[in-house]
Protein backbone atom coordinates (compact mmCIF):
# COMPACT_ATOMS: atom_id res chain seq x y z
CA UNK A 1 0.00 0.00 0.00
CA UNK A 2 1.44 3.52 -1.03
CA UNK A 3 2.07 5.01 1.68
CA UNK A 4 2.91 9.04 3.23
CA UNK A 5 4.28 9.31 6.40
CA UNK A 6 4.28 12.83 7.44
CA UNK A 7 7.81 13.50 9.68
CA UNK A 8 8.81 16.31 12.26
CA UNK A 9 12.04 17.86 13.59
CA UNK A 10 12.97 17.82 16.93
CA UNK A 11 16.41 19.07 17.86
CA UNK A 12 17.28 19.35 14.53
CA UNK A 13 17.16 15.71 13.97
CA UNK A 14 14.36 13.64 12.74
CA UNK A 15 11.79 12.88 15.53
CA UNK A 16 11.85 9.76 17.61
CA UNK A 17 7.93 9.71 16.54
CA UNK A 18 8.63 9.22 12.89
CA UNK A 19 11.60 6.84 13.52
CA UNK A 20 8.57 4.42 15.28
CA UNK A 21 6.40 5.04 12.27
CA UNK A 22 9.46 4.68 10.18
CA UNK A 23 10.20 1.20 12.22
CA UNK A 24 6.26 0.22 11.93
CA UNK A 25 6.28 1.20 7.76
CA UNK A 26 9.98 -1.26 7.22
CA UNK A 27 8.17 -4.08 8.94
CA UNK A 28 4.59 -4.10 6.91
CA UNK A 29 6.74 -3.44 4.14
CA UNK A 30 4.84 -1.04 3.23
CA UNK A 31 5.97 1.20 -0.22
CA UNK A 32 6.69 4.60 1.49
CA UNK A 33 7.35 8.02 1.37
CA UNK A 34 8.75 10.57 4.05
CA UNK A 35 7.69 14.25 3.90
CA UNK A 36 9.28 15.94 7.00
CA UNK A 37 7.67 19.43 7.56
CA UNK A 38 10.15 21.86 10.09
CA UNK A 39 11.04 25.32 9.87
CA UNK A 40 15.60 24.51 11.11
CA UNK A 41 17.65 25.15 8.44
CA UNK A 42 19.57 22.24 7.66
CA UNK A 43 18.13 19.60 10.17
CA UNK A 44 19.80 15.69 10.66
CA UNK A 45 16.26 13.91 8.57
CA UNK A 46 17.66 11.96 5.63
CA UNK A 47 19.17 8.32 5.59
CA UNK A 48 20.56 5.82 2.79
CA UNK A 49 17.34 3.77 3.74
CA UNK A 50 14.72 5.84 2.70
CA UNK A 51 12.83 8.81 0.54
CA UNK A 52 12.93 11.39 2.74
CA UNK A 53 11.68 15.22 0.98
CA UNK A 54 12.19 18.34 3.65
CA UNK A 55 8.79 20.33 3.37
CA UNK A 56 10.63 23.87 4.87
CA UNK A 57 8.19 26.24 6.41
CA UNK A 58 9.17 29.97 7.89
CA UNK A 59 8.79 29.73 11.31
CA UNK A 60 7.88 33.46 10.84
CA UNK A 61 4.14 32.15 9.83
CA UNK A 62 1.52 29.90 10.59
CA UNK A 63 1.17 27.67 7.47
CA UNK A 64 -0.25 24.79 7.79
CA UNK A 65 -3.00 25.38 5.78
CA UNK A 66 -0.84 25.79 2.84
CA UNK A 67 1.13 22.67 3.78
CA UNK A 68 -1.72 20.79 3.28
CA UNK A 69 -2.74 22.02 0.22
CA UNK A 70 0.52 20.86 -1.37
CA UNK A 71 0.41 17.58 0.81
CA UNK A 72 -3.20 16.90 -0.39
CA UNK A 73 -1.50 17.34 -3.94
CA UNK A 74 1.57 15.12 -3.25
CA UNK A 75 -1.40 12.36 -2.25
CA UNK A 76 -2.98 12.82 -5.49
CA UNK A 77 0.27 12.67 -7.82
CA UNK A 78 1.67 9.70 -5.98
CA UNK A 79 -1.38 7.63 -5.46
CA UNK A 80 -1.05 7.66 -1.65
CA UNK A 81 -3.61 5.29 -0.15
CA UNK A 82 -1.92 5.21 3.78
CA UNK A 83 -0.80 8.75 5.50
CA UNK A 84 0.97 7.65 9.09
CA UNK A 85 1.87 10.57 11.26
CA UNK A 86 2.65 11.11 15.25
CA UNK A 87 0.09 12.22 17.80
CA UNK A 88 1.56 15.80 17.50
CA UNK A 89 0.46 19.23 17.55
CA UNK A 90 1.37 20.02 14.19
CA UNK A 91 0.34 16.71 12.56
CA UNK A 92 -2.60 17.05 13.74
CA UNK A 93 -3.20 19.97 12.33
CA UNK A 94 -2.55 18.45 9.32
CA UNK A 95 -3.99 15.18 9.35
CA UNK A 96 -7.45 17.21 9.99
CA UNK A 97 -7.26 18.99 7.22
CA UNK A 98 -5.70 16.61 5.07
CA UNK A 99 -8.77 14.74 6.15
CA UNK A 100 -11.54 16.97 5.05
CA UNK A 101 -10.05 17.12 1.43
CA UNK A 102 -9.63 13.28 1.11
CA UNK A 103 -13.10 13.04 2.57
CA UNK A 104 -12.40 9.93 4.77
CA UNK A 105 -12.21 10.55 8.42
CA UNK A 106 -9.20 9.82 10.43
CA UNK A 107 -8.51 7.81 13.98
CA UNK A 108 -6.73 9.45 16.52
CA UNK A 109 -4.79 8.05 19.12
CA UNK A 110 -4.13 4.16 17.21
CA UNK A 111 -1.23 2.39 19.13
CA UNK A 112 -0.57 -0.28 16.37
CA UNK A 113 -2.48 -1.11 12.86
CA UNK A 114 -1.83 -3.56 9.94
CA UNK A 115 -3.09 -4.10 6.76
CA UNK A 116 -5.18 -7.18 5.50
CA UNK A 117 -6.65 -7.54 2.28
CA UNK A 118 -5.80 -3.64 1.15
CA UNK A 119 -7.64 -2.91 4.25
CA UNK A 120 -6.20 -0.85 6.84
CA UNK A 121 -7.54 -2.54 10.28
CA UNK A 122 -5.86 -0.26 14.06
CA UNK A 123 -6.49 -1.05 17.40
CA UNK A 124 -6.91 1.82 19.78
CA UNK A 125 -6.80 1.27 23.92
CA UNK A 126 -9.63 2.19 25.54
CA UNK A 127 -10.57 2.07 29.01
CA UNK A 128 -7.36 3.06 30.23
CA UNK A 129 -5.84 -0.03 28.37
CA UNK A 130 -7.72 -2.44 29.74
CA UNK A 131 -9.21 -3.19 26.38
CA UNK A 132 -8.11 -2.96 22.72
CA UNK A 133 -10.37 -1.39 20.29
CA UNK A 134 -10.36 -2.59 17.01
CA UNK A 135 -11.69 -0.72 13.60
CA UNK A 136 -11.93 -1.40 9.91
CA UNK A 137 -10.99 1.84 7.45
CA UNK A 138 -13.58 1.44 4.13
CA UNK A 139 -13.10 4.53 2.75
CA UNK A 140 -10.34 4.75 -0.23
CA UNK A 141 -7.90 6.81 2.16
CA UNK A 142 -6.65 6.00 5.54
CA UNK A 143 -5.35 8.82 7.52
CA UNK A 144 -3.66 7.13 10.85
CA UNK A 145 -2.56 9.47 14.36
CA UNK A 146 -0.53 7.59 16.07
CA UNK A 147 0.72 7.54 19.69
CA UNK A 148 4.20 7.87 20.44
CA UNK A 149 5.96 5.13 22.14
CA UNK A 150 3.81 2.41 19.99
CA UNK A 151 6.54 1.19 17.92
CA UNK A 152 10.52 0.73 18.97
CA UNK A 153 11.87 3.29 16.90
CA UNK A 154 14.20 2.24 13.37
CA UNK A 155 18.21 2.26 13.91
CA UNK A 156 19.28 4.19 11.28
CA UNK A 157 22.13 6.56 9.94
CA UNK A 158 20.72 9.95 9.98
CA UNK A 159 22.31 12.91 7.16
CA UNK A 160 21.48 16.16 5.53
CA UNK A 161 21.07 14.66 1.90
CA UNK A 162 17.42 15.19 1.05
CA UNK A 163 15.36 16.96 -1.41
CA UNK A 164 13.63 20.69 -0.06
CA UNK A 165 11.22 22.45 -1.00
CA UNK A 166 9.90 25.90 0.91
CA UNK A 167 6.14 26.64 1.53
CA UNK A 168 5.38 30.36 0.74
CA UNK A 169 4.71 32.89 3.19
CA UNK A 170 1.05 33.93 3.64
CA UNK A 171 -0.72 36.34 5.93
CA UNK A 172 -0.55 34.67 9.12
CA UNK A 173 2.56 36.28 10.96
CA UNK A 174 3.25 35.04 13.95
CA UNK A 175 5.51 36.83 16.71
CA UNK A 176 7.13 36.13 20.40
CA UNK A 177 8.37 32.61 19.55
CA UNK A 178 9.59 31.41 22.74
CA UNK A 179 11.47 28.31 23.50
CA UNK A 180 11.07 26.93 26.83
CA UNK A 181 13.75 26.16 28.98
CA UNK A 182 14.75 22.44 29.70
CA UNK A 183 16.52 21.39 32.03
CA UNK A 184 17.34 18.33 33.49
CA UNK A 185 16.27 14.81 31.83
CA UNK A 186 13.61 15.24 29.23
CA UNK A 187 10.25 13.60 30.59
CA UNK A 188 10.04 11.30 27.12
CA UNK A 189 13.22 10.23 27.24
CA UNK A 190 13.58 9.89 31.26
CA UNK A 191 14.49 7.04 33.20
CA UNK A 192 12.76 8.01 36.31
CA UNK A 193 9.79 9.94 36.12
CA UNK A 194 8.16 11.64 39.19
CA UNK A 195 4.48 12.53 38.56
CA UNK A 196 2.26 14.81 40.77
CA UNK A 197 -1.37 14.74 41.04
CA UNK A 198 -4.56 16.37 43.11
CA UNK A 199 -2.74 14.14 46.22
CA UNK A 200 0.41 17.05 46.84
CA UNK A 201 -2.63 19.09 48.12
CA UNK A 202 -1.25 22.72 46.63
CA UNK A 203 1.31 24.01 44.40
CA UNK A 204 3.48 25.12 46.56
CA UNK A 205 4.29 21.53 47.59
CA UNK A 206 5.57 20.69 44.08
CA UNK A 207 8.96 21.76 45.33
CA UNK A 208 9.07 18.53 46.95
CA UNK A 209 9.28 16.58 44.23
CA UNK A 210 11.53 18.66 42.28
CA UNK A 211 13.83 17.86 44.96
CA UNK A 212 13.41 14.38 45.21
CA UNK A 213 13.88 14.41 40.98
CA UNK A 214 16.79 16.45 41.34
CA UNK A 215 18.79 14.17 43.59
CA UNK A 216 17.18 10.69 41.50
CA UNK A 217 18.43 12.56 37.98
CA UNK A 218 14.13 12.43 37.09
CA UNK A 219 11.91 14.01 35.21
CA UNK A 220 8.95 15.79 36.38
CA UNK A 221 5.50 15.17 35.14
CA UNK A 222 1.57 15.65 35.77
CA UNK A 223 -2.35 14.79 35.56
CA UNK A 224 -4.16 16.96 33.52
CA UNK A 225 -6.17 17.97 36.73
CA UNK A 226 -2.83 19.75 37.98
CA UNK A 227 -1.82 21.09 34.56
CA UNK A 228 -5.90 22.33 34.11
CA UNK A 229 -4.90 24.14 37.85
CA UNK A 230 -1.79 26.14 36.66
CA UNK A 231 0.51 23.99 38.97
CA UNK A 232 2.52 22.70 35.56
CA UNK A 233 2.89 23.26 32.17
CA UNK A 234 1.17 21.82 29.80
CA UNK A 235 4.28 20.39 28.28
CA UNK A 236 4.65 18.41 31.93
CA UNK A 237 1.14 16.27 30.90
CA UNK A 238 1.30 12.85 31.29
CA UNK A 239 -1.94 11.11 29.88
CA UNK A 240 -4.26 10.73 26.99
CA UNK A 241 -4.02 14.48 25.88
CA UNK A 242 -0.56 14.63 27.34
CA UNK A 243 2.76 12.59 26.63
CA UNK A 244 3.17 9.00 26.63
CA UNK A 245 5.82 7.82 29.30
CA UNK A 246 7.85 4.30 29.78
CA UNK A 247 10.41 5.21 31.84
CA UNK A 248 12.19 2.36 34.05
CA UNK A 249 10.27 3.47 37.34
CA UNK A 250 7.26 5.75 37.60
CA UNK A 251 6.66 7.36 40.62
CA UNK A 252 3.11 8.51 40.76
CA UNK A 253 2.25 10.90 44.19
CA UNK A 254 -1.25 11.49 45.05
CA UNK A 255 -2.57 10.45 41.83
CA UNK A 256 -5.56 8.64 41.75
CA UNK A 257 -5.07 7.09 38.40
CA UNK A 258 -8.12 7.76 36.17
CA UNK A 259 -7.62 5.90 32.37
CA UNK A 260 -7.15 9.14 30.99
CA UNK A 261 -3.77 9.09 33.07
CA UNK A 262 -2.96 5.73 32.91
CA UNK A 263 -3.21 5.71 29.01
CA UNK A 264 -0.09 7.97 29.59
CA UNK A 265 1.92 5.44 31.65
CA UNK A 266 0.69 2.26 32.35
CA UNK A 267 3.56 0.91 30.29
CA UNK A 268 6.18 2.08 32.40
CA UNK A 269 8.77 -0.89 33.84
CA UNK A 270 8.04 -0.67 37.08
CA UNK A 271 5.35 1.61 39.07
CA UNK A 272 5.51 3.11 42.48
CA UNK A 273 2.35 4.51 43.57
CA UNK A 274 1.20 6.55 46.80
CA UNK A 275 -1.92 7.64 47.41
CA UNK A 276 -3.85 8.33 50.46
CA UNK A 277 -6.99 6.35 48.84
CA UNK A 278 -6.77 2.61 49.31
CA UNK A 279 -9.22 2.18 46.50
CA UNK A 280 -7.57 4.20 44.34
CA UNK A 281 -7.68 3.00 40.46
CA UNK A 282 -3.65 3.41 40.52
CA UNK A 283 -3.07 0.72 42.81
CA UNK A 284 -4.41 -1.82 40.37
CA UNK A 285 -1.39 -1.36 37.94
CA UNK A 286 1.04 -0.31 40.66
CA UNK A 287 3.89 -3.25 41.23
CA UNK A 288 4.88 -1.06 44.23
CA UNK A 289 1.68 0.60 46.60
CA UNK A 290 1.92 3.13 49.76
CA UNK A 291 -1.36 3.61 51.20
CA UNK A 292 -0.45 6.77 52.98
CA UNK A 293 -0.24 10.30 52.66
CA UNK A 294 2.75 11.70 49.45
CA UNK A 295 3.28 14.72 51.58
CA UNK A 296 5.01 13.03 54.48
CA UNK A 297 6.53 9.55 52.59
CA UNK A 298 8.28 12.00 49.81
CA UNK A 299 10.96 14.19 52.12
CA UNK A 300 11.35 10.95 53.68
CA UNK A 301 12.56 9.22 50.46
CA UNK A 302 14.36 12.14 49.90
CA UNK A 303 16.59 12.37 52.91
CA UNK A 304 17.21 8.92 52.82
CA UNK A 305 19.05 8.91 49.84
CA UNK B 1 -18.69 40.19 15.11
CA UNK B 2 -20.70 36.54 15.78
CA UNK B 3 -19.23 34.60 17.92
CA UNK B 4 -19.68 30.86 18.07
CA UNK B 5 -18.46 28.48 21.02
CA UNK B 6 -18.72 24.38 19.39
CA UNK B 7 -19.83 22.36 22.97
CA UNK B 8 -20.07 18.47 22.84
CA UNK B 9 -22.67 16.93 25.84
CA UNK B 10 -20.78 14.25 27.35
CA UNK B 11 -21.72 10.90 29.68
CA UNK B 12 -20.58 12.78 33.25
CA UNK B 13 -17.18 12.01 33.30
CA UNK B 14 -16.73 10.77 37.12
CA UNK B 15 -18.56 7.69 35.76
CA UNK B 16 -16.67 5.33 34.20
CA UNK B 17 -17.14 5.21 30.15
CA UNK B 18 -19.25 2.44 29.01
CA UNK B 19 -19.17 0.64 25.45
CA UNK B 20 -21.94 -0.90 23.81
CA UNK B 21 -21.43 -2.37 20.25
CA UNK B 22 -18.40 0.04 20.24
CA UNK B 23 -20.01 2.67 20.79
CA UNK B 24 -19.76 5.14 24.17
CA UNK B 25 -22.65 4.26 26.00
CA UNK B 26 -24.87 8.07 26.30
CA UNK B 27 -27.11 7.96 29.16
CA UNK B 28 -30.59 9.88 28.37
CA UNK B 29 -29.04 12.83 30.34
CA UNK B 30 -25.55 14.33 29.67
CA UNK B 31 -23.04 17.27 30.61
CA UNK B 32 -21.43 20.02 29.29
CA UNK B 33 -17.51 19.14 28.66
CA UNK B 34 -15.68 20.68 30.99
CA UNK B 35 -13.18 21.13 28.65
CA UNK B 36 -15.59 23.58 26.50
CA UNK B 37 -16.33 25.50 29.43
CA UNK B 38 -12.53 27.45 28.21
CA UNK B 39 -14.00 28.05 24.73
CA UNK B 40 -17.12 29.81 26.39
CA UNK B 41 -15.39 31.50 28.27
CA UNK B 42 -12.55 32.78 25.78
CA UNK B 43 -15.73 33.93 23.70
CA UNK B 44 -17.71 35.56 26.63
CA UNK B 45 -14.03 37.52 26.87
CA UNK B 46 -14.00 38.56 23.60
CA UNK B 47 -17.99 39.32 23.62
CA UNK B 48 -17.14 41.68 26.22
CA UNK B 49 -14.84 43.64 23.79
CA UNK B 50 -16.08 43.58 20.56
CA UNK B 51 -20.23 43.95 22.09
CA UNK B 52 -20.85 41.19 20.16
CA UNK B 53 -23.50 37.81 20.19
CA UNK B 54 -22.23 34.15 21.55
CA UNK B 55 -23.66 31.34 20.23
CA UNK B 56 -23.39 27.85 20.82
CA UNK B 57 -23.62 25.09 18.44
CA UNK B 58 -23.82 21.56 19.09
CA UNK B 59 -24.52 17.68 17.72
CA UNK B 60 -25.15 14.62 18.81
CA UNK B 61 -28.21 12.63 19.77
CA UNK B 62 -28.78 13.52 23.35
CA UNK B 63 -32.87 13.64 24.37
CA UNK B 64 -31.93 16.32 27.17
CA UNK B 65 -30.02 19.34 26.32
CA UNK B 66 -28.85 19.92 30.08
CA UNK B 67 -24.98 20.48 29.20
CA UNK B 68 -26.35 22.84 26.50
CA UNK B 69 -28.45 24.74 29.32
CA UNK B 70 -25.01 24.88 31.47
CA UNK B 71 -23.64 26.45 28.25
CA UNK B 72 -26.15 28.90 28.43
CA UNK B 73 -25.78 29.72 32.44
CA UNK B 74 -22.28 30.70 31.82
CA UNK B 75 -23.63 33.56 29.82
CA UNK B 76 -23.77 32.36 26.54
CA UNK B 77 -26.63 33.89 24.10
CA UNK B 78 -28.38 31.09 22.46
CA UNK B 79 -27.84 27.73 21.62
CA UNK B 80 -28.24 25.76 18.15
CA UNK B 81 -28.41 22.19 18.45
CA UNK B 82 -28.79 18.90 16.56
CA UNK B 83 -30.26 15.88 18.14
CA UNK B 84 -30.84 12.61 15.46
CA UNK B 85 -30.30 9.17 15.46
CA UNK B 86 -28.40 9.55 12.71
CA UNK B 87 -25.77 10.93 14.48
CA UNK B 88 -24.96 8.04 16.66
CA UNK B 89 -21.43 6.49 15.79
CA UNK B 90 -20.96 9.72 13.48
CA UNK B 91 -17.04 9.99 13.31
CA UNK B 92 -14.89 13.06 13.67
CA UNK B 93 -14.79 14.25 10.23
CA UNK B 94 -18.71 13.97 10.02
CA UNK B 95 -19.00 15.71 13.22
CA UNK B 96 -17.07 18.71 11.98
CA UNK B 97 -18.99 18.54 8.63
CA UNK B 98 -22.13 19.03 10.86
CA UNK B 99 -20.72 21.44 13.16
CA UNK B 100 -19.01 23.60 10.10
CA UNK B 101 -22.37 23.56 8.58
CA UNK B 102 -24.34 24.79 12.12
CA UNK B 103 -21.05 27.68 12.32
CA UNK B 104 -22.52 28.87 8.94
CA UNK B 105 -26.07 28.84 10.05
CA UNK B 106 -25.24 30.65 13.11
CA UNK B 107 -23.20 33.39 10.68
CA UNK B 108 -19.92 33.06 12.91
CA UNK B 109 -16.79 34.92 11.94
CA UNK B 110 -15.22 33.30 14.88
CA UNK B 111 -15.35 29.84 15.91
CA UNK B 112 -14.29 28.56 19.38
CA UNK B 113 -13.34 24.72 20.45
CA UNK B 114 -11.95 23.02 23.50
CA UNK B 115 -8.83 21.14 22.35
CA UNK B 116 -10.48 17.69 22.47
CA UNK B 117 -13.69 16.37 24.17
CA UNK B 118 -12.95 14.38 27.30
CA UNK B 119 -14.45 11.22 25.92
CA UNK B 120 -13.84 10.83 22.63
CA UNK B 121 -10.41 12.80 22.51
CA UNK B 122 -9.83 12.61 19.02
CA UNK B 123 -8.44 16.19 18.87
CA UNK B 124 -9.44 17.41 15.77
CA UNK B 125 -12.53 18.55 15.31
CA UNK B 126 -11.54 22.05 15.30
CA UNK B 127 -9.00 21.73 12.79
CA UNK B 128 -11.45 19.74 10.34
CA UNK B 129 -13.90 22.33 11.17
CA UNK B 130 -11.86 25.15 9.70
CA UNK B 131 -10.71 23.14 6.47
CA UNK B 132 -14.67 22.96 5.81
CA UNK B 133 -15.08 26.87 6.44
CA UNK B 134 -12.08 27.46 4.97
CA UNK B 135 -10.77 29.35 7.83
CA UNK B 136 -7.08 29.87 9.21
CA UNK B 137 -7.32 27.81 12.28
CA UNK B 138 -5.68 29.14 15.29
CA UNK B 139 -4.84 25.74 16.98
CA UNK B 140 -4.09 24.91 20.97
CA UNK B 141 -4.47 28.73 22.53
CA UNK B 142 -2.46 28.58 25.63
CA UNK B 143 -3.40 32.82 26.54
CA UNK B 144 -5.21 35.43 25.29
CA UNK B 145 -4.74 39.04 25.49
CA UNK B 146 -7.18 41.10 24.93
CA UNK B 147 -6.08 44.90 23.79
CA UNK B 148 -6.26 46.96 21.23
CA UNK B 149 -5.74 44.02 19.29
CA UNK B 150 -6.31 40.42 20.30
CA UNK B 151 -3.23 38.36 20.77
CA UNK B 152 -3.75 34.82 20.87
CA UNK B 153 -0.65 32.55 22.68
CA UNK B 154 -0.02 29.32 21.18
CA UNK B 155 1.52 25.79 22.18
CA UNK B 156 4.26 24.62 20.49
CA UNK B 157 5.71 21.50 20.28
CA UNK B 158 9.00 23.38 22.51
CA UNK B 159 7.43 26.26 24.11
CA UNK B 160 4.83 29.12 22.53
CA UNK B 161 4.13 32.05 19.82
CA UNK B 162 1.99 34.53 19.41
CA UNK B 163 -0.70 35.82 15.94
CA UNK B 164 -2.94 38.30 16.13
CA UNK B 165 -6.25 37.04 15.93
CA UNK B 166 -7.71 37.06 12.10
CA UNK B 167 -11.37 38.73 12.04
CA UNK B 168 -12.14 35.27 10.79
CA UNK B 169 -11.00 32.09 12.32
CA UNK B 170 -11.44 28.96 14.64
CA UNK B 171 -9.58 28.79 17.45
CA UNK B 172 -9.11 25.89 19.96
CA UNK B 173 -8.15 26.54 23.13
CA UNK B 174 -6.24 23.87 25.80
CA UNK B 175 -7.93 23.50 29.34
CA UNK B 176 -6.13 26.36 31.55
CA UNK B 177 -5.82 29.05 28.69
CA UNK B 178 -8.64 31.15 30.40
CA UNK B 179 -10.55 30.44 33.89
CA UNK B 180 -14.14 29.50 33.05
CA UNK B 181 -16.42 31.27 34.90
CA UNK B 182 -18.96 29.95 37.44
CA UNK B 183 -22.49 30.89 36.78
CA UNK B 184 -24.52 32.22 40.01
CA UNK B 185 -27.85 32.05 40.77
CA UNK B 186 -29.21 34.79 38.98
CA UNK B 187 -27.11 33.56 35.61
CA UNK B 188 -28.94 30.13 35.61
CA UNK B 189 -32.20 31.48 36.24
CA UNK B 190 -31.74 34.03 33.42
CA UNK B 191 -30.44 31.05 31.14
CA UNK B 192 -33.83 29.19 31.60
CA UNK B 193 -35.77 32.06 28.74
CA UNK B 194 -32.78 32.18 26.67
CA UNK B 195 -32.91 30.79 22.64
CA UNK B 196 -32.34 26.85 22.89
CA UNK B 197 -33.03 26.17 19.09
CA UNK B 198 -32.88 22.27 17.33
CA UNK B 199 -31.68 22.74 13.99
CA UNK B 200 -33.22 19.34 11.96
CA UNK B 201 -30.33 17.29 10.05
CA UNK B 202 -32.07 17.37 6.86
CA UNK B 203 -32.06 21.27 6.35
CA UNK B 204 -27.91 21.20 6.83
CA UNK B 205 -26.05 20.30 3.47
CA UNK B 206 -23.53 17.09 4.37
CA UNK B 207 -21.06 15.43 2.50
CA UNK B 208 -19.56 12.91 4.51
CA UNK B 209 -20.16 9.79 4.96
CA UNK B 210 -19.30 6.82 7.95
CA UNK B 211 -15.79 5.38 6.56
CA UNK B 212 -14.91 4.01 9.68
CA UNK B 213 -15.97 0.31 11.21
CA UNK B 214 -15.95 -1.41 14.37
CA UNK B 215 -14.61 -4.35 14.40
CA UNK B 216 -14.25 -5.62 18.46
CA UNK B 217 -13.11 -4.89 21.87
CA UNK B 218 -10.69 -7.43 23.46
CA UNK B 219 -10.38 -7.23 27.25
CA UNK B 220 -6.81 -7.45 28.27
CA UNK B 221 -5.13 -8.45 31.35
CA UNK B 222 -3.72 -5.61 32.93
CA UNK B 223 -4.29 -5.93 36.73
CA UNK B 224 -0.71 -6.57 38.38
CA UNK B 225 -0.88 -8.08 41.77
CA UNK B 226 1.42 -5.56 42.93
CA UNK B 227 2.26 -4.90 46.28
CA UNK B 228 0.23 -2.82 48.37
CA UNK B 229 1.59 -1.32 51.96
CA UNK B 230 -0.41 0.67 54.34
CA UNK B 231 1.64 3.12 55.31
CA UNK B 232 2.43 3.40 60.00
CA UNK B 233 5.19 5.96 59.19
CA UNK B 234 8.35 3.43 57.60
CA UNK B 235 6.59 2.32 54.00
CA UNK B 236 9.04 4.60 52.37
CA UNK B 237 11.98 2.04 53.61
CA UNK B 238 10.05 -0.02 50.63
CA UNK B 239 10.48 2.38 47.89
CA UNK B 240 14.25 3.00 49.24
CA UNK B 241 14.94 -0.79 49.08
CA UNK B 242 13.67 -1.13 45.47
CA UNK B 243 15.36 1.77 44.42
CA UNK B 244 18.91 0.10 45.47
CA UNK B 245 17.36 -3.05 43.93
CA UNK B 246 17.15 -1.54 40.61
CA UNK B 247 20.52 -0.09 41.16
CA UNK B 248 19.29 3.47 41.09
CA UNK B 249 21.11 4.69 44.63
Amino acid sequence: MKTLILGEVVNNQLSVGTLELLKKANDLSLDCLIFTIGSEEKPLIGSETFNQTYIKRSKDFLQFNNIADRLFQIIKDEEIKLILASSTYQCRDLIAFLSVDLQASPISNVIDFNIENQKVFTINSISGGESLYKSKINSEYSLLLIRPKSFNPIDVELNTDYKIEEIENNNLNVFDIYKEEKTGPQLEDAKIVISAGRGMVSKDNLYIIEELANKLNAAIGGTRAIVDAGWMPYSQQVGQTGKTVKPDIYIACGISGATQHQVGMKDSKFIIAINKDEEAPIFQIADLGIVGDTLTVLPKIKDSI
Amino acid sequence: MNITVCAKQIPDPSNEIVYENGLIKRPHEQVLDDTDRYGIELALQLKQKFDSQVTIISMGPSGSQKGLQQALQMGADKAYYVDDQELVGANSLMTANVLAELAKFSDADIVIFGTESTDGYSGTVPQQVSRFLRLDCISYVKAIEIDDVVTLTRQTLDGSEKVAMPEKCVISVTAGGVEPRYPNFKDIMAAKSKPLEKVELSSLNLTITQNLEFVDIQNIENSKNGTKIIDEGDAYLEIINKLKELKII
